[in-house]
């Protein structure tokens, strides 16, 4: 009996003993660099500078967020960040130091090293390799990143990947066309295969976690229907179907609605598009769109402020503080126009690495919170006892 | 044609074809020749392309199998075989693998028959590849056994063709087929290795009508593809190895033999042809060459054959030659010629024989002659006889009445005697003319040669006559003459040639005892004067006639048988002939022809005259 109180005694002491790292590692530390990797080429660091492309100017976007403190509603930027530019090699390389005198306070790391024009690939198998702490990384990589042991933290669905019928191309004029390639797209497949079930099938404009109303728009597939709205369609149009070409997630989705439609009968020409091409030449596109605001009037205003001068699509206006079924009915309309196909939402992915503390995914419209972020490990733990 | 021109014809004729001949064999043996060696490398390529077709096949089948037997396959089979499998996280496997086992085509499908993942359509996941899990008979199909095969494939940029194997990994009751295969399109036709001339082109057969963009070469296009159309089409029809040409210009250098073999799938459906082209433009050169050559040699043998036939037409005709010379020699009277022909063969027979010939026609000629001379002296002698004893009678008889006179009637003896003297005197008078007779014929003067119109000698003739066609007392005779107007003038003693034609019209009104007619015409042919005098008389025997010319013979009972001699001898001597026709109880002719210019010889029976001159 004695000896089973000594055992147990003995047990708990041990446990005690080995949990106590654990405890302190989970106190913030100040110090060490922490790596990030992007996949733009951010050539300018000039907030209100002109950007090649959505992904450079968002890349743009985060890094200025990081040396300002406020942005301003005119879109410029003010006020000193938690970081200061310490290095830059416009393109490649960018190093941020920490702004000692940050009124919000020192950020925990002391600096931040983002390497440029990573691409998917090889951010994940950085990660892997632990050859950086922090990138951004496909959804339909993330189930094999995590698998693999990569810390992989993942956002709301907040991005729509979306079929627009751009305006003015007769080809895509017939509506009955627009609804037969609609009712083709098998969104499941897509969300299931290609983006590894990492996201949702679109049948509307907003997420469900936003709007509420997602559900009320349909999300299968009808090969049937565009069959029979195909055949009504004589002469047969070519279509060309375009995405971006520094886009594999996209070539993919694209080839899979080129492949949805040639089941239903209906012909697509795919075409890569470069981003900085200033004419596609293509009847359809597919488009990312990225929530800039939790809220669905505020989200959806934005994403009309992009489809409107590609598709043409112009709802009657909604009211300041408009009501869920009004938001409800713009959106509809949009979609029942059929020159807005949603296809997919999509979370933010990204990948940490084992040290990497205090991570929080940024919400619509938020920036990355490095200033909050520590890492753990020995060249952390030297800078330890920095204010 | 003379002999020897015939032969030298026969010669180089026969040359000239045996070399054509022999030229226009070796040209079909050179394109024969030609024609199998095209075959042979069509069929060599063929082969090679059937071999490269079979390992390629054999190839993907070993990487498919590996593929297969990978531990990341076996891992996947086994996830795959579990309840509720997630093959979504394979979705995007097949293409890394692809790459990895160096395939164009790869699909991993799952146990009903859903794409899994694929490499070359990597959208198509989740469709169905139904095929590939169950055959035309519903069955399950044992791939093991089936090996490689080809097949049409829709890929992202239109159909295709491809050598595909599939292989099977079996976990518990689920399969997982791994479909593998390389595309058959330029990439495999750049890995056959073509001879010089040759291409091999690749038609897809993946529309139901031919189209030009199917038909590929190693560039991947090919020009003017559309002048295969038809030969595609057949094909299409009576899918079976065929050869057509195409000459893409004019030039025949241009043409290109191709050798098409069709290529079938698992139903044996016809996928895609395989054109092997032969280009024939150094075949169409080398049989350019050869012709040429064959010309040339035609030609320099055209070129031999006439000399060797120039030489042996002369050779050969040699003897012969010198044989028709000595025939000419003999004609001309060198009854001496000879052939001097040395070897054997029918030619030196012949010469020989020639030889022996003219030797007894000499031999027999000379008896002829020997004959001829007594036959001449037994009829001069029996002239002579006949012409001498008819004066000599009287003679004998006047002398004997002399004799007579003298011892029975002396008192008459003057009378006698002067009367017998007269009579003597008479016949030795006689004898004289007949002695002058014969002097004369054996004196026949030399022609003097001055201008004649043998119209105006005939007409002097008849004229001459014209009196004694009509005597009284005896039966009229009527002269005809036919004589042509513009007859030209000869060169010819005017007053033999009026001795001869007198002497044929004396002839003819002996022959005419009861009268009849007489027709003398002229006509000229070739330069040449012709005179035919004819009689409606009793005619000649072809006895007579043949020795109608002969001297001293004569039908007539007081003739001489010099008339016709004398004739024959005038006509002589101005080079002509004369010939006699005549038939018993018709008539007979005399045919005269004189050259308008004598030789300088005597060209007609010269012989004998002079045979006689010099006796």
């Amino acid at each position: 009996m004695l000896s089973r109180r000594r055992a147990a005694v003995s047990g708990a002491a041990i446990i005690l003993l080995a949990a106590l790292p654990a405890l302190s590692a989970r106190r913030p530390r100040y110090g060490g660099t922490l790596r990030a990797e992007i996949g733009a080429a951010v050539s300018s660091l000039d907030p209100g500078g002109a950007s090649a492309n959505p992904e450079e100017a968002a890349a743009k976007a985060e890094i200025a967020a990081l040396i300002y403190d406020h942005r301003n509603p005119d879109g410029t930027y003010s006020d000193p960040g938690p970081f200061r530019v310490s290095e830059w090699e416009p393109g490649k390389h960018l190093t941020l130091a920490a702004n000692e005198d940050y009124r919000g306070g020192r950020p925990f790391v002391d600096a931040i090293e983002i390497q440029m024009r990573r691409a998917a690939r090889d951010r994940v198998v950085d990660l892997e390799v632990n050859k950086t702490d922090l990138a951004e990384i496909p959804p339909e990589q993330a189930r094999r990143a995590a698998d693999r042991g990569t810390q992989v933290s993942t956002s709301q669905v907040d991005r729509l990947v979306a079929l627009v019928f751009l305006a003015g191309h007769p080809a895509a004029s017939d509506a009955r066309l627009r609804e037969a390639i609609a009712d083709s797209i098998d969104r499941d497949a897509i969300v299931n295969f290609i983006l590894q079930k990492e996201g949702e099938a679109a049948g509307g404009l907003l997420p469900q976690w936003s709007s509420g109303t997602a559900f009320l728009f349909a999300t299968v597939s009808d090969p049937g229907r565009a069959k029979e709205l195909w055949q009504q369609i004589a002469p047969s149009p070519k279509i060309v179907l375009g995405y971006d070409s520094d886009d594999p997630q996209e070539q993919a989705i694209a080839e899979r609605i080129v492949v949805n439609a040639r089941e239903a009968g209906i012909t697509l020409t795919l075409r890569a598009i470069s981003p900085s091409a200033a004419v596609s030449n293509v009847d359809a596109e597919l488009v990312r769109l990225a929530m800039v605001s939790p809220q669905p009037q505020v989200a959806l205003t934005s994403f009309l402020g992009v489809l409107n001068p590609l598709a043409g699509v112009n709802p009657d206006p909604l009211p300041d503080r408009a009501s869920p079924d009004q938001i409800y009915e713009s959106e509809k309309a949009i979609v029942r126009s059929f020159s807005v196909v949603p296809i997919a939402w999509m979370p933010q992915v990204y990948g940490l690495s084992a040290r990497v503390r205090d991570w929080k995914v940024p919400g619509p419209g938020e920036s990355w919170p490095l200033a909050d972020v520590w890492l753990d490990g020995s060249g952390a733990a030297a800078a330890q006892g920095n204010p | 044609m003379t002999f020897r021109a015939k032969l030298f014809w026969i010669f180089t004729l026969a040359l000239v074809l045996s070399v054509g001949l022999i030229a226009t064999g070796v040209t079909i043996a050179a394109r024969k020749a030609f024609d199998e060696s095209n075959r042979q490398h069509s069929d060599a390529l063929v082969a090679q392309f059937q071999r490269e077709f079979e390992r390629r096949g054999q190839d993907v089948a070993r990487r498919v199998q590996g593929i297969a037997n990978a531990e990341g396959t076996v891992r996947m089979a086994i996830d795959l075989a579990r309840p509720q499998a997630d093959v979504s996280v394979y979705v995007s496997d097949a293409r890394g693998v692809a790459q990895s086992y160096q395939l164009d085509f790869l699909d991993f499908v799952g146990n009903d028959g859903s794409i899994i993942s694929s490499a070359e359509n990597p959208a198509r996941f989740g469709y169905k590849m139904d095929w590939v899990t169950k055959g035309a008979d519903e069955k399950p199909i044992d791939w093991a056994a089936q090996g490689p095969f080809l097949t049409k494939l829709d890929t992202e940029a239109g159909p295709a063709l491809a050598l595909m194997a599939v292989s099977r990994v079996r976990v518990g009751d689920k399969d997982l087929y791994i479909v593998g295969g390389q595309k058959l399109g330029k990439e495999f036709l750049a890995s056959l290795v073509l001879p010089a001339g040759m291409r091999a082109l690749l038609y897809l057969n993946l529309d139901p009508n031919f189209q030009p963009a199917n038909l590929i070469d190693v560039s991947g296009s090919v020009d003017q593809a559309q002048r295969f159309a038809s030969f595609i089409d057949r094909v299409e029809q009576q899918p079976a190895e065929q050869t057509f040409t195409i000459d893409w210009t004019a030039d025949p250098k241009s043409a290109e033999v191709f050798h098409a073999l069709p290529l079938r799938g698992r139903q044996n459906e016809l996928l895609g042809i395989l054109l092997v082209g032969n280009s024939q433009r150094e075949v169409v050169i080398l049989e350019r060459r050869i012709q040429i050559l064959a010309i040339v040699a035609v030609a320099v043998g055209i070129f031999i054959a006439l000399l060797l036939s120039w030489w042996g037409a002369a050779r050969v005709t040699r003897p012969i030659r010198k044989l028709a010379d000595a025939a000419r020699g003999v004609t001309e009277g060198n009854w001496s010629a000879r052939v001097d022909v040395r070897g054997g063969g029918e030619v030196g027979q012949l010469a020989r024989a020639f030889n022996q010939m003219t030797q007894q026609l000499v031999e027999q000629r000379e008896r002829l002659l020997q004959a001829e001379r007594v036959a001449a002296w037994r009829e001069l002698a029996r002239r002579l006889a006949h012409e001498l004893k008819n004066p000599l009678f009287p003679l004998q008889t006047t002398v004997e009445n002399l004799r007579r006179a003298k011892e029975q009637n002396p008192e008459q003896f003057e009378e006698v005697f002067r009367e017998s003297t007269g009579i003597l005197l008479a016949e030795i008078e006689n004898l004289k003319t007949i002695v002058a007779r014969f002097s004369n014929f054996a004196k026949m003067p030399q022609p003097e040669l001055g201008s004649v119109n043998l119209n105006e000698v005939v007409r002097s003739v008849v004229k001459l006559f014209e009196a004694q066609f009509g005597a009284v007392g005896r039966p009229p005779i009527t002269p005809e003459l036919h004589l042509e107007e513009g007859l030209p003038t000869i060169q010819a003693d005017q007053a033999l040639l009026h001795r001869a034609v007198e002497n044929l019209v004396l002839n003819a009104m002996d022959a005419m005892p009861a009268g009849g007619v007489l027709m003398l015409r002229t006509t000229h042919q070739n330069g040449n004067v012709k005179l035919e005098i004819s009689d409606t008389g009793t005619g000649l025997t072809p006895e007579e006639c043949d020795r109608l010319f002969t001297p001293y013979y004569t039908t007539k009972q007081h003739g001489t048988g010099l008339g016709l001699a004398i004739v024959q001898s005038v006509v002589s001597d101005h080079g002509g002939r004369i010939a006699v026709e005549s038939e018993s109880g018709v008539g007979t002719s005399f045919h005269i022809e004189l050259p308008g210019k004598p030789p300088q010889r005597p060209q007609v029976f010269p012989m004998v005259f002079e045979k006689k001159a010099e006796e």
